[in-house]
């Protein structure tokens, strides 16, 4: 069945298809970070039924297409326990917190913790501070922040979804960078053992069209 | 679904609790109640159904949003009747006819047990597979030359005797003429039919040869055959043999042609290949089926068997928390882990990485019995009414290997013994997924018009919709026996918590309606999601239940902006954009509602067989979701997570 995922390497008609779970406290806008992404740009498709739970995306990233599966997750305490089962397989995390609320940063900590022992480095993270329309409320500092993001090898983006800054830029840049681990996963894969079991569920690298060749060209823009 | 709970929604609540009912007993090895409870539950909805229409007196109301289910959930249940039925019809019949051969001991104990009435749900293989083939048949069939003369010479036969019959004793001579003339013509017959059937048997071996070079072609690119490759070539080659004979296959394969995305035409074309029981592609079915069936069926009998005994001599599962808790405390702490730590241990499974998404079914856990609960907390509990699900529960649960009736000589053996029901499990169900990709890639292979991708995955589907219908029953039961620990935690925290409100679980105020103002009696909140998440026991293949999961959490989402929308007094849409810190606290709420602990087994089963492609889509989310709020219900009796 995983037939599909290590041949025809190169190419351009690629398509990747990443999950990214979505960690943060009860009040610190994930909610609204991620409906703002998912709503903006490509208005043709209404979000999925379950609302802000559980939503996709489709993006074009240098004729690659990326199928985006953004899997919010309960930030409350007593769901705490739960969270392995959602991020197991996840390409990509974004931990947000809310730069008013020191309390909610230290969550964030936490969750990185987890977040590298259950999954190691192959998990691309992405430290969030949200609400930066609320600066003069700060109590976050940005420099103790970002070196934070360093020292664990994550990346810290600023954003507002209440006046949608910063989102599309951290959308962009996490698919980039799970693009490139995912093709070094693959050839790693490649230089291994040919097809020794089933391939790490979760990065699908899948050939679209296998025989269509002859339609040429991979610039469908989405 | 507008009608979120209120008083036009009870039939359908009614109905679907009946029919919880008969599945229960069903599953619980009582054929001959849940017959009666089927035949119950389908009779009131035709009751219920013809009051509505009466009322509504030709109107257009005479169907209610919920009229297609509801009789959707009679045909179900006629279904299951069915079956039912089978089983009180044909073990007996079975058993008796056999009765004078040495037939295996085990199937006539099990059948004339003194448990009386109590007949397995399941079927011996041997039945099963008699079922198979007489389902298979009353298709035409096509004769050899040789039984095509035979066929005529009787008709012959026949009218030489109507002749005979016709003449006077005095027309002797005319008699023998007949005769002769009969004999003659027989025998004309006969020479000709075996003329035809040499030629016909020497083109056919020449046909089978080019046949064989031809699928022998198609596979050139391999050197070396492994065994599997030289079957599928076999049954390549019988497919071609299949297509010279029938003339709907290359119909079909220019149909596809035609419309090479239609995806109906997929699934009509599976449903026809599968309608003709010769067919390679059908047949090779049927016999995986039966592989799998053979595998199933003496580990559901042999708890069955258990069951019996252990029943007649425990009492509910008071002794038996008793008695596991005299067991396993001596027992080496690193073999129990409780099953509250059940998350922790697949997490440090994932932490090696080895094999990241089988994690939760393949854990090696070993399940305590509640030793965290005192055994005098649990007495109260089981004097409470309960219901039969429970009792049935329990029966399940009391089997001997779980709770030994002598002193507990060998502490370790039942968890070797649940580890080898595990080890046996985790066997089959890679039969299963290899059994499923034979037939997906010999059915790609017969028509290469479904070799694009969303063909396939219609293709995968209506096959396995076929593959798992007669099997998921027994692979639930062995799945129910392997997460029992799981299971009895669930129920308990069911039965403690039942009238536990949606607050208390976190759900955040404007997310439910307060107080009962404009709510019936017995209809409480989200009881439009609880019916959806209870449909999935009616269902028998993986595909269709996750649909029934992501049914009931998007009934979930829309309950909830209702819910939102009434409070805020303003008919202002999407204004509770839904995430998962209000997503889970509701769903735990529904699966607190459902009262259905097997939800523990079957989304593991689900979990094992869910597509690839839709592990992390919507699919894979609502089922991680319900396993989330499983886990947190599960938990609740403990009181470590209540905050």
């Amino acid at each position: 069945m995983a037939a599909a995922a290590g041949s025809g390497a190169g190419g351009g008609g690629r398509s990747f298809s990443f999950k990214v779970v979505l960690l943060g406290e009860g009040c610190v806008g994930k909610t609204s970070l991620v409906l703002r992404y998912c709503e903006n740009k490509f208005n043709d498709k209404h979000i999925t039924t379950l609302q802000a739970s559980f939503l996709t995306k489709k993006l074009n990233i240098g004729g690659k297409r990326v199928n985006l599966a953004i899997w919010d997750t309960a930030g409350q305490e007593r769901f705490h326990a739960l969270g392995p089962i959602y991020y197991r397989d996840s390409n990509g995390a974004i931990l947000v917190y809310d730069i008013t609320d020191e309390d909610s940063f230290q969550k964030v900590k936490n969750w990185v913790k987890e977040l590298r022992k259950m999954l190691g480095n192959e998990i691309c993270l992405c430290i969030v501070g949200n609400k930066i329309d609320l600066e003069k409320e700060r109590h976050v500092s940005v420099q103790e922040a970002e070196t934070y993001a360093e020292s664990v090898g994550a990346k810290h983006y600023h954003t507002s979804a209440k006046q949608n800054k910063g989102i599309e830029e951290l959308f962009l840049d996490l698919c980039k960078r799970m693009i490139e681990t995912a093709q070094v996963d693959e050839r790693a894969r490649g230089n291994g053992a040919s097809q020794s079991g089933t391939a790490r569920r979760g990065v699908q690298i899948i050939d679209d069209e296998p025989q269509a060749q002859s339609s040429g060209g991979c610039c469908s823009s989405g | 679904m507008a009608a979120g709970g209120d008083g036009a929604a009870k039939p359908l609540q009614t109905a679907m609790k009946l029919a919880a009912g008969a599945i229960e007993l069903d599953t619980g090895n009582r054929p001959w109640e849940a017959y009666v409870e089927y035949l119950k539950s389908i009779s009131y909805i035709s009751q219920a159904l013809l009051e509505e229409a009466a009322a509504a007196k030709g109107g257009s109301d005479a169907v209610t949003p919920d009229t297609p289910k509801m009789l959707k959930l009679a045909e179900q249940c006629l279904e299951r009747a069915k079956s039912s039925a089978a089983v009180l019809g044909n073990v007996k019949p079975a058993a008796h006819e056999r009765g004078p051969s040495p037939a295996p001991i085990s199937r006539h104990r099990r059948v004339f047990s003194d448990e009386g009435g109590k007949l397995s749900p399941f079927l011996p293989p041997e039945i099963f597979q008699k079922l198979q083939i007489t389902k298979a048949q009353g298709t035409k069939k096509e004769l050899t030359p040789l039984e095509e003369a035979s066929l005529q010479n009787q008709k012959l036969r026949a009218a030489y005797e109507a002749r005979v019959a016709r003449l006077n004793p005095s027309q002797a001579v005319q008699k023998t003429s007949l005769t002769l003339s009969l004999q003659r013509q027989m025998m004309e017959n006969l020479v000709i039919a075996k003329a035809r059937e040499e030629t016909l048997q020497r083109k056919m071996e020449e046909r089978r040869l080019r046949l064989q070079e031809a699928a022998n072609r198609r596979f050139s690119s391999s050197i070396a055959l492994t065994p599997e490759e030289q079957e599928q070539r076999a049954l390549y080659a019988a497919i071609l043999e299949y297509e010279q004979d029938h003339e709907w296959p290359r119909l079909w394969k220019a149909k596809l042609k035609k419309n090479p995305t239609d995806l109906a035409l997929v699934s009509g074309l599976i449903s026809h290949l599968l309608s003709f029981p010769e067919h390679p592609i059908a047949q090779l079915l049927k016999t995986l089926q039966h592989v799998i069936y053979s595998r199933l069926y003496p580990i559901v009998s042999q708890n069955l068997a258990d069951l019996s005994t252990a029943s007649r001599t425990s009492r509910g599962f008071s002794s038996l928390s008793l008695d596991a808790e005299g067991l396993l405390t001596p027992a080496p702490g690193g073999r129990r882990l409780r099953s509250s730590q059940s998350l922790y241990c697949m997490a440090s499974v994932q932490e090696n990485k080895v094999n990241l998404r089988h994690s939760l079914s393949t854990t090696p856990l070993s399940e305590d019995l509640g030793t965290e609960s005192s055994p005098q907390d649990e007495a109260p509990a089981r004097l409470a009414d309960r219901e039969s699900s429970f009792e049935d529960l329990e029966r399940f649960l009391a089997a001997p290997e779980s709770w030994p009736t002598g002193p507990p000589a060998e502490p370790l053996a039942p968890a070797e013994k649940k580890a080898s029901l595990r080890e046996q499990l985790k066997a089959i169900v890679k039969d299963i997924h290899n059994s499923v990709d034979r037939l997906l890639s010999l059915t790609l292979l017969a028509f290469e018009g479904l070799n694009t991708a969303s063909s396939k995955d219609q293709c995968l589907a209506r096959i396995e919709e076929a593959f798992f219908s007669p099997l998921w029953a027994p692979l639930l039961a062995v799945y129910r026996r392997v997460y029992q620990a799981r299971e009895v935690a669930l129920s308990r925290s069911m039965e403690r918590h039942r009238n536990m409100p949606p607050s208390e679980l976190g759900v955040s105020a404007n997310l439910f309606p307060q107080g009962s103002k404009g709510h019936a009696a017995g209809s409480y909140p989200y009881s439009t999601a609880v019916q959806e998440l209870g449909l999935i026991l009616l269902e028998s293949c993986p595909q269709r239940k996750l649909e029934c999961i992501v049914r009931a959490l998007r009934v979930i989402c829309e309950c909830a902006e209702e819910y939102c929308a009434a409070h805020e007094s303003r008919p202002q849409p999407a204004s509770a954009a839904i995430g998962a810190d209000d997503l889970l606290p509701i769903l735990s709420y529904v699966v607190l509602k459902s009262n259905l602990p097997q939800l523990v087994a079957e989304c593991a089963a689900l979990e094992e067989f869910i597509h690839e492609g839709y592990l992390i889509g919507e699919e894979g989310y609502c089922l991680t979701s319900l396993q989330s709020a499983l886990a947190y219900v599960e938990a609740l009796h403990r009181g470590a997570m209540v905050k």
